[in-house]
């Protein structure tokens, strides 16, 4: 079992669990490190405005790269992520995970819409997610695998 | 190379969350402010801008933590 620090923030007016983690993305041939906000309300990866911005992504050069496109509610509107399919996120080297992340590409009007952790992680991951709000803790848990493999065939 | 930085972008993240009610009542309300080494060494209200500043002082903005500064009401809901 891998544990995996997270960080509890004061962020705009509500205690946030956030996460660090280097990010690799292939498809763009780039690689930053990102703090997202672990939001277990959101079923999807998505890397926020800042975070593209700092890149320097075009919205015109991601909708042109090879990707699946998808349309994703968020915040009360409609918004289409590009989806890249290898990405990597890397947690200090303790460790790593490859798998699809969205990166909005239209719709998105909101220049502060943070980067967001979903649930397609914890449940890529085999994660569990502890947090004690009162005491400002939080981590993941990770399951090792090799006990991942037993127990999917043991299903 | 690569867990160097991100432990620093760790600090940084971890040095705005911390001092946020002073950035707010430093007059960086509405702006978008780049921490390095636990000061903020760009600020605008256009993220462009912070990069443009970021650009002349040789920094690498895609390495550093860039952050919006929400007035204090400001409540978001994801």
């Amino acid at each position: 079992m891998r544990k995996i620090s997270l960080q509890v923030y004061d962020f705009a007016n509500g205690l946030r669990i956030m996460a660090h983690f280097w990010l690799r993305i292939e498809e763009l041939n780039r690689s930053i490190p990102i703090r997202a906000i672990v939001d277990t309300g959101s079923p999807i990866t998505l890397i926020g405005t800042i975070d593209i911005t700092k890149m320097r992504i075009s919205s015109l050069k991601l909708k042109n790269l090879e990707g699946r496109n998808k349309p994703v509610n968020i915040g009360g509107g409609q918004i289409t992520t590009k989806i890249f399919e290898g990405t990597k996120l890397n947690f200090g080297g303790n460790f790593e995970i490859n798998m699809p992340v969205n990166f909005p590409i239209n719709g998105n009007n909101n220049p502060f819409q943070p980067s967001l952790l979903g649930i397609d992680f914890l449940l890529k991951s085999n994660a569990t997610l502890y947090f004690n709000a009162s005491k400002k803790e939080a981590y993941l848990e990770i399951a090792d695998e090799e006990k991942k493999i037993i127990e999917e065939s043991l299903k | 190379m690569e867990q160097q930085t991100l432990q620093k972008f760790q600090r940084d993240s971890e040095w705005f969350h911390s001092n946020i009610k002073n950035l707010q009542d430093e007059g960086f309300i509405g702006k978008f402010v780049a921490i390095k080494n636990s000061k903020p060494i760009a600020s605008n209200k256009d993220i462009n801008l912070v990069l443009e500043e970021l650009d002349r002082k040789g920094e690498d903005p895609s390495l550093l933590f860039i952050e919006f500064v929400h007035p204090r009401e400001f409540t978001l809901i994801l």
